[in-house]
């Protein structure tokens, strides 16, 4: 790999880049598929999550349809979907309860985590260090080849008689492994998923530390970068726990162990008989199986195990956004980012604390309730550097002069719908408040505030953002604001009265509501909730289409056309394999905007400070280099 | 398909305090109230960060030829803004500790005046319920003899789980149905033979998840007679919405003259008193964690 990297410095480091096809003869395959480009990777994952996207939206949308109109068909849809899935153009019970573990599974493993590392991982860290590729770059073609056949193999679940995953996004025993077929290839899809996102880690940390372009201190490092650098470090930590869990699962599931299992289980009858026990005959028909091998497992171990992982996982999934949210603020706000290094350290704050809060979700679960107390506290107290966050956000559009494109409404979106999302997290980690509100829909909104008008909104932003340097042409911002003007006000709609809901007490993952008397009254506003949910997800399709539109008929990008600092910009409009065509020196941080110096509003990182030398060490980041 | 228009915007009219369902526990009005709490003091942040993130908005907007502030920040604010959100959670989550020891620490549970087992089951989804008879003593449980027809293992041999009342579903769609005296502490000991489920009483503030392999204690004090739901929150299988179940709480006279029939209906071959072992009565409790 060494020499790999060392090779790629001699071919591109150097000379001019403005056409790179006559010293390249890279067949179609490498250059576009199995390719070791950052940013093709960038972009195949882009494209890979972005189909994902739709199809957990759709899993959504059917669940939406069930909880407003339950037992009626499916519009244009109903009719046409197997027997397996639907009766009489409904949805079924049980296809429901696959549809809701893979709508999370789906949303947060193949588009949240791609698209907020994966993507922009890829794309933004060698640019904004101003280097040439990833420092590992076969290493990185793998991390996105094993997305597409994970999550494939997932999906394969829903042609499988009994059915895909059905345990919930968190998979917990004895309901997961005593499960069928699909749930053993939800495991196998975490594991492969899994180990893309180390793959992509490891490579993030080597270059991030080896690769900074020269006089670019860690200090200097745009906000992206440093959040991407800190979420490489939890996936590396946090990864490996998540794939031990899994195979723990996978053998209880067939290897006769019990880790989790408990003896005597009565579980229903699986679809495989690779299951050790007996089959009892029950009433008439029912079959049962008990699980006589094994035992003194611990269902809750799992949970500890799974929590430690996706604990962690939350952060990986808004860090980034909270860092690329940073950077377009300041941008657009022609202003320096408000206390760099008070962000920079919440972030290691969040990072850290994160690995000691996983037990809030388990405040329910029957663990030591003297946990539930240390866990409490530990949470309320990562509640501290968000808020730390949301005051540095303001204090940077405070006196900016801030320009509303695209990607700044949708970074103005993240600050207002992470205060929500921020503010509904204090409820859930107060233990005793837990106790009413645990696994109703108020939990659900949290997770949509923080997940969706969290993480999402920063990625529709960063989208708008980078769009331009990496397909070289801008998007079309009147649709931009339109996409964001619909995805904003439905996504309130949708999931502001999931709180409601929560606190009258209706309880997630339910097919119907309805049986229970005290939720009669609240199915009006689930289809309030609905309606909005459809409008919402059709809402996405403006972003397609303006991707698509923008490709052929978009205004071609100039290098810098925000008019920004950090090191990107300094690369060719749409630049080729190996990034920069000039020599790229570092000599003040990015967040140089507005300088009062200067005429311009704002002063790149790579250009060499001009006139006396007082100038550059008046500003608060200087170069060390002379 | 039908659509009520006021009731579909009630989010948008009704304040959230007022969704809660009403609440019949001793404790539950405590868990309100810290709800309460944590809800004023976030609709204060709320209408304080929002009010200058809009105003900042307007105020700040582009124009031509104004430079924005050259300003990295000040240590004296971020300290400001560390501290006091500090001292406002740590406040919340220090006020929240009571409630929580209250209603879930093992030595807080108050002396039980009716003691009950529950178990979740998966296969046709619900809840059975066990009460200890008229010599008030459940029975031992055994792990290995668990099965469909006994879900509880009561040991076969042990004399006092001869009389021991399990209380099952009717079967179709009829939900099952338990009576408990209102003003009394109950404690339920919490369990399944299956998979995991939680215990839900919306109106009593209670969950809790059922584990199985586990018996975990759950207590509560109903203060108003009347018809109550149970409810699983804990995703268990595709029946998972369909756990329902009743909980009529009574005075102790109805609720022991159900008992009564309850007993004459399961067990008419014993329904003849037990003769001295309501003496027994009194040391009402079996070791309820067996193994694991």
């Amino acid at each position: 790999m060494q020499s790999a990297t060392a090779h790629a410095h001699e071919t591109h480091g150097h000379d001019s880049h403005g056409d790179h096809a006559h010293h390249h003869d890279v067949s179609f395959i490498r250059k576009y598929v199995f390719s070791t480009d950052h940013k093709v990777i960038a972009k195949q994952f882009m494209l890979a999550s972005l189909f994902f996207l739709f199809v957990g939206g759709l899993f959504a949308l059917l669940i939406r349809w069930q909880l407003a109109f339950p037992g009626e068909a499916i519009p244009l849809i109903g009719n046409i979907l197997p027997d397996t899935w639907v009766s009489d153009g409904a949805v079924t019970a049980n296809f429901y309860t696959q549809l809701l573990t893979l709508h999370g599974t789906v949303m947060i493993f193949y588009v949240i985590i791609p698209l907020a590392v994966g993507m922009f991982g890829n794309f933004c860290i060698p640019l904004m260090i101003g280097t040439d590729d990833m420092a590992l770059p076969r290493l990185n073609m793998y991390s996105f080849w094993l997305v597409p056949p994970a999550g494939l193999i997932m999906l394969t679940g829903f042609f499988f008689d009994s059915g895909a995953a059905a345990a919930g996004w968190t998979g917990y025993p004895p309901l997961g492994p005593s499960s069928g077929a699909g749930q053993t290839t939800w495991l196998i899809s975490l594991f492969l998923i899994g180990f893309s996102s180390i793959m992509g880690a490891t490579n993030y940390m080597a270059t991030i530390l080896n690769k900074r372009a020269k006089g670019l201190q860690m200090f200097q490092m745009p906000l992206t970068v440093w959040a991407l650098f800190i979420t490489a470090i939890l996936i590396t930590l946090g990864t490996p726990v998540l794939a031990a869990a899994i195979s723990m699962q996978l053998a209880d599931q067939y290897l006769h162990t019990s880790f989790f299992m408990p003896d005597n289980l009565l579980v229903g009858a699986p679809d495989n008989s690779l299951l050790t026990g007996a089959f009892v005959q029950k009433g008439n028909e029912l079959l049962e199986h008990k699980q006589l091998l094994g035992g003194g497992g611990q269902p809750i171990l799992w949970q500890h195990l799974f929590w430690f992982y996706s604990h962690p996982a939350v952060y990986i999934m808004i860090l980034p956004g909270m860092g690329i949210v940073s950077d377009v603020l300041a941008t657009f706000a022609r202003k320096p980012l408000y206390g760099y290094k008070a962000m920079i350290f919440a972030i290691m704050a969040i990072a850290f604390l994160g690995f000691i809060v996983w037990g809030h979700h388990m405040f329910q679960s029957g663990m030591n309730p003297l946990l539930g107390t240390t866990f409490m506290l530990s949470t309320i107290v990562i509640a501290v550097p968000s808020a730390i966050k949301i005051f540095n956000w303001l204090g940077t559009i405070w006196r900016g002069n801030i320009r509303f494109t695209a990607a700044n409404l949708n970074a103005l979106a993240f600050i207002a719908t992470f205060i929500i999302g921020g503010l509904s997290g204090v409820f859930m980690a107060s233990a005793p408040v837990d106790i009413y509100i645990h696994d109703t829909y108020f939990i659900v909104a949290h997770i949509h505030y923080v997940l969706f008008g969290g993480a999402l909104f920063a990625i529709f932003s960063g989208i708008y953002y980078w769009f331009p340097k990496m397909y070289g042409k801008m998007l079309n911002e009147s649709l931009g604001r339109k996409h964001f003007y619909w995805s904003f006000i439905f996504f309130n709609l949708t999931f502001y009265p999931m709180h409601l809901l929560g606190v009258g007490g209706h309880m997630r993952r339910i097919y119907n509501p309805y049986i229970y008397e005290f939720l009669q009254q609240y199915q009006p506003m689930n289809q309030f909730i609905t309606i909005a949910a459809i409008i919402l997800g059709f809402s996405q399709f403006i972003l397609i289409f303006n991707i698509l539109w923008s490709l052929k008929y978009g205004k071609k990008a100039p290098r810098n056309p925000w008019q920004a600092n950090s090191l990107e910009w300094a690369a060719p409009a749409h630049p080729g394999h190996g990034n920069f065509d000039t020599d790229i020196r570092v000599y003040r941080g990015p967040y140089e905007f507005s300088h009062p110096d200067r005429e311009t509003d704002f002063y790149p990182q790579w250009e060499e400070p001009q006139g006396d030398e007082k100038t550059v060490h008046e500003t608060k980041e200087h170069s060390h280099s002379a | 398909m039908s659509f009520d228009f006021s009731k579909a915007m009630e989010w948008a009219y009704k304040d959230m305090l007022t969704f809660f369902p009403e609440n019949v526990s001793t404790f539950g009005g405590e868990l309100d109230s810290l709800f309460a709490m944590i809800y004023y003091a976030s609709v204060a942040i709320f209408f304080i960060t929002y009010a200058i993130l809009i105003a900042f908005i307007i105020m700040y907007r582009h124009q031509e030829g104004r430079k924005a502030y050259y300003y990295h920040g000040n240590n004296l604010m971020e300290f400001t803004w560390t501290l006091l959100p500090t001292f406002l959670f740590a406040g919340i989550g220090l006020w929240s500790d009571d409630a929580w020891t209250k209603s879930k620490y093992a030595y807080r549970v108050p002396n039980p005046d009716v003691t009950i087992d529950v178990l979740g089951y998966q296969s046709g989804f619900g809840w059975q319920f066990r009460y200890p008879g008229p010599d008030g003593v459940f029975g031992n449980k055994v792990r290995n003899q668990i099965s469909s027809a006994n879900p509880f293992g009561i040991d076969s041999n042990d004399v006092h789980g001869k009389d021991d009342l399990v209380i099952i579903s009717p079967g179709g769609a009829r939900p099952v149905e338990v009576h408990l005296p209102i003003n009394k502490n109950v404690l339920v000991n919490l369990s399944s033979n299956d998979v995991l489920h939680s215990f839900f009483l919306p109106n009593f503030r209670v969950k809790q998840d059922a584990v199985p392999g586990q018996w975990i204690k759950v207590w509560f004090n109903g203060t108003k007679a009347g018809r109550y739901e149970i409810a699983c929150a804990e995703l268990c299988g595709s029946g998972h919405y369909n756990m329902r179940g009743l909980l009529i709480m009574d005075s102790q006279q109805d609720y022991d003259a159900w008992l009564d029939q309850q007993y004459k209906l399961v067990k008419p071959e014993l329904s003849a008193p037990v003769s001295d072992s309501t003496a027994v009565a009194a040391v009402a409790s079996d070791s309820t964690t067996t193994k694991n």
